[in-house]
């Protein structure tokens, strides 16, 4: 459903809050039949807002961001997929490791997607989005 | 948790659903409402000012994901028994809007969220200024969207035989089929006339005892029959938010023994956004059509 949405009918991102309400209604549906990934999302959330000078927004295309300073280290949607964008050859280097995947929708860009499905993928998505941060944290020195 | 902080969550939810309740009440009062047309944004920049106003009272609260979805799941469902208190609004009518509603206040409450995190109250200001302003503007501007459903069926029957039966029915006794009408929304369930002729007098009466009085415009034996619609109830429910303007029954002989029915209906609506309820409209037509259509065919193949 998400896929099809984003994939299909992605054209209507760019009507204001509209990703945002999509986003609303993947809450609902989580909230109903898939409470725990709201738990773990909100896990992943702690964990990234213990690191200093990190706040969240809401991504612009429904989710939760996560920032340094104003730069995206990465977005988290309802449904659990984790966005990074990285340069090229980091990106390439986490998909041959297995540690990340292509991105759901931009697979000719810098940006992953790693799929938050149980309490096993809270680490290693806090560890992606510790590299990105470090990154970003690093560059603004 | 102490009781303060406890009626503080509390207030959140009260607060929240006056201010809108207010809202509207003044907006009916001034009469910005024409023609009782329901804007778009009484069910998406209200629900949504609803939910950033009850997460301005738990801002304190480092409330989870699953407890805000929970709490603006509550605050819509308040919001949805108090539109049926003092609204006047319809069971199967507060069935249809609340998904809509439910988006939008988890909506405000997550924007909510955010906003009262950053303590910027410029922006906050500026936020919910806006809204309000896209709402007054809204709701002084003129709406006006009108759409025609059209369905057919294949009949095993010439139309001479099945003519009769469009002018004018007996009971339908079939039991309903649409899930609606299952829950309690009037289905059609026969038609009267007053004559076989142009101009002459027409009723639909539905399930629940309602009637559609109409006049036939076009009486064109065996080919065409069209109806205006000249008085309709005024429910709560949906016929109190859509204006059914015409029915149309074409008859196109196939030439094989067996006859097209076409169905064709005009309808104006009077609750905005179109991209949200005209999906219903058309629903609630085509299954009106069909009931009607298909108690035809039985009719005319017997």
């Amino acid at each position: 459903m998400f896929s099809f949405v984003v994939k299909k009918l992605g054209f209507i991102k760019s009507i204001p809050l509209t990703a945002l309400i999509f986003d609303s209604g993947i809450k609902l549906w989580q909230y109903i039949f898939e409470p725990k990934k709201l738990i773990l999302l909100d896990s992943l959330e702690d964990i990234v807002l213990s690191w200093e000078g990190v706040d969240i927004s809401l991504h612009k295309f429904g989710g939760t961001q996560f920032n340094f300073h104003k730069n995206e280290i990465g977005h988290v949607h309802s449904n659990g997929i984790l966005d990074i964008l990285f340069d090229r050859e980091t990106k390439n280097n986490l998909i041959l490791e297995g540690k990340a995947e292509q991105h759901h929708v931009f697979e000719k860009s810098g940006w992953i997607s790693f799929y938050i499905k149980s309490e096993a993928d809270i680490q290693p998505a806090a560890h992606l989005l510790r590299e990105s941060y470090l990154r970003i944290a690093q560059k603004s020195t | 948790m102490n009781p303060s902080s406890k009626s503080n969550k509390v207030l959140g939810f009260i607060i929240s659903n006056l201010i809108i309740l207010a809202i509207i009440a003044i907006n009916r009062s001034l009469h910005v409402e024409k023609t009782g047309v329901l804007v778009y944004s009484q069910f998406v920049i209200l629900p949504m000012l609803m939910g950033i106003i009850s997460a301005w009272f738990w801002r304190d609260y480092k409330l989870k994901t699953k407890t805000i979805v929970g709490y603006a799941v509550i605050n819509s469902l308040l919001a949805i028994a108090l539109s049926y208190l003092f609204l006047g609004e319809g069971v199967i009518c507060l069935i249809i809007v609340s998904p809509l509603i439910l988006v939008f206040v988890i909506t405000g409450s997550f924007i909510g969220k955010m906003m009262f995190r950053k303590k910027n109250q410029t922006l906050n200001v500026s936020i919910v200024s806006l809204l309000f302003m896209v709402f007054v503007v809204d709701s002084i501007s003129d709406h006006h969207y009108e759409n025609m459903v059209s369905d057919e069926i294949i009949i095993n029957a010439p139309a001479s035989t099945i003519w009769k039966n469009v002018v004018a029915f007996e009971k339908i006794n079939a039991p309903n089929q649409y899930w609606l009408f299952k829950i309690g929304m009037p289905s059609p369930k026969q038609t009267t006339v007053t004559g076989y002729h142009n101009g002459a007098g027409r009723k639909c009466i539905f399930s629940n005892g309602y009637t559609f009085d109409e006049k036939i415009v076009a009486f064109d034996v065996n080919k065409n029959l069209t109806f205006d619609i000249v008085a309709q109830p005024q429910d709560p429910e949906i016929m109190g938010h859509i204006d059914i303007k015409r029915g149309q029954f074409l008859l196109k002989d196939n030439g094989n023994g067996t006859t097209t029915l076409i169905g064709n209906s005009w309808y104006k609506l009077r609750v905005f956004p179109i991209w949200y309820y005209d999906v219903w409209a058309e629903s609630i037509t085509r299954n009106v059509h069909l009931r009607v259509m298909d108690h035809i065919k039985e009719l005319s193949e017997q």
